[in-house]
């Protein structure tokens, strides 16, 4: 009786003396198997999608293609979020700040303004958490 | 070779295999439109609505019958006489200033202005449509009250700038005011004649200015003091 084979994981680095986790090094160990997407797959523009599985799973290689900082894309999803839900406010606010413009209530309209400024901020804002973020 | 097989790695890139270099590389290489960009839009969005409700809080979108110099408007004579039943379409107090006229059945006498307050189409009086005719925009089916200009049905956010109107003895229809949306017409004609005619202001009864209501005693059609009515 065969038993299932187990799979075979390459070897891994020793760790290091007085680290519980080793320090990640995304992609794959072999550095030129690092080369950008359009160098490893050629057929990939930049116009190609995400469709294209290649772009995803980008191995070969260890951890090569697989999301290297989740946390990063659930921030940068949720940052999003927020930016939108924002600007969807504004489009309220404008509408409300035309009406009271029309209806005579400048100061009021001055108020929708200045609702209008911050929320612009707090976009820019979410924004400028993380500049550098891709 | 199939188009998913790999080409041999070497020739340019990152050839003394400096992993830091291959990592910055292959980050830069996904240029596809991310997320990132969606934010960037959206910010740019953003500041460009806060730039459009400064520039409407500071007045850049004009109101009917409101001059550049914040003047009253002058009166103007619109019709030789307007029968019951029906409307008149003119233009007060400038050329681009579309406004409407109808004497109801009852013979009451309104006037507003034929701007839509939804997407800006022609406001038209419908006799047939309600208990006693309504203001119709056909463009997105908007319906305002005739008697008071608010809105009944449809898109509009806020009811129509009224003009005042007035008729003299001999018939005549003069347009003598303007009101905002959702202003009354005792409240628009006060607003106006306060600076430039605080005499007739007073004669009309407008809070301040220390005079009552008074019934003009000549058929001047600027000092009508029950705009919207038969006279």
């Amino acid at each position: 009786m065969t038993e299932p084979l187990e799979p075979v994981e390459p070897p891994r680095p020793a760790e290091p003396a007085g680290t519980r986790y080793p320090e990640y090094h995304p992609g794959s160990a072999h550095a030129e198997l690092n080369r950008p997407v359009h160098e490893r797959y050629p057929q990939i523009r930049p116009t190609s999608g995400y469709g294209d599985p290649r772009v995803r799973h980008t191995g070969p290689g260890p951890g090569a293609g697989t999301e290297q900082e989740p946390e990063r894309s659930s921030k940068l999803t949720a940052r999003l979020a927020l930016a939108m839900s924002v600007v969807v406010g504004q489009l309220w606010a404008l509408t409300e700040v035309v009406d009271v413009w029309m209806e005579g209530r400048t100061g009021t309209a001055w108020w929708g303004a200045g609702f209008l400024c911050l929320s612009f901020l707090v976009v820019l804002g979410l924004w400028l958490l993380d500049p550098k973020d891709r | 070779m199939s188009v998913t097989e790999q080409q041999q790695p070497g020739g340019g890139g990152n050839p003394d295999g400096d992993p830091r270099e291959a990592l910055h590389d292959r980050i830069a290489a996904d240029s596809l439109t991310t997320r990132r960009d969606y934010l960037r839009i959206v910010t740019t969005v953003s500041g460009g609505l806060a730039v459009g409700g400064l520039g409407v809080a500071a007045g850049i979108l004009q109101r009917h019958g409101e001059e550049p110099d914040g003047k009253a408007p002058a009166p103007k004579r619109i019709a030789a006489q307007l029968l019951p039943g029906e409307s008149l379409a003119f233009r007060y107090p400038g050329d681009e200033d579309r406004a409407v006229a109808v004497r109801m059945d009852d013979g009451t006498l309104v006037g507003y202005s034929a701007v839509c307050t939804h997407l800006a189409c022609a406001v038209l009086w419908r006799k047939d449509r309600g208990t006693e005719g309504e203001l119709y925009c056909p463009c997105h089916e908007g319906v305002f009250d005739a008697r008071t200009g608010e809105v009944t049905a449809g898109p509009p956010p806020r009811g129509l700038p009224k003009v005042a109107l007035t008729e003299l003895d001999d018939g005549s229809i003069w347009a003598v005011g303007t009101t905002r949306s959702g202003e009354s017409i005792e409240a628009g004609l006060c607003r106006q004649l306060g600076d430039d005619r605080p005499d007739l202001a007073a004669r009309i009864g407008c809070p301040g200015t220390g005079g009552g209501a008074e019934a003009p005693s000549a058929p001047d059609p600027s000092a009508a003091t029950t705009p919207g009515r038969r006279a």
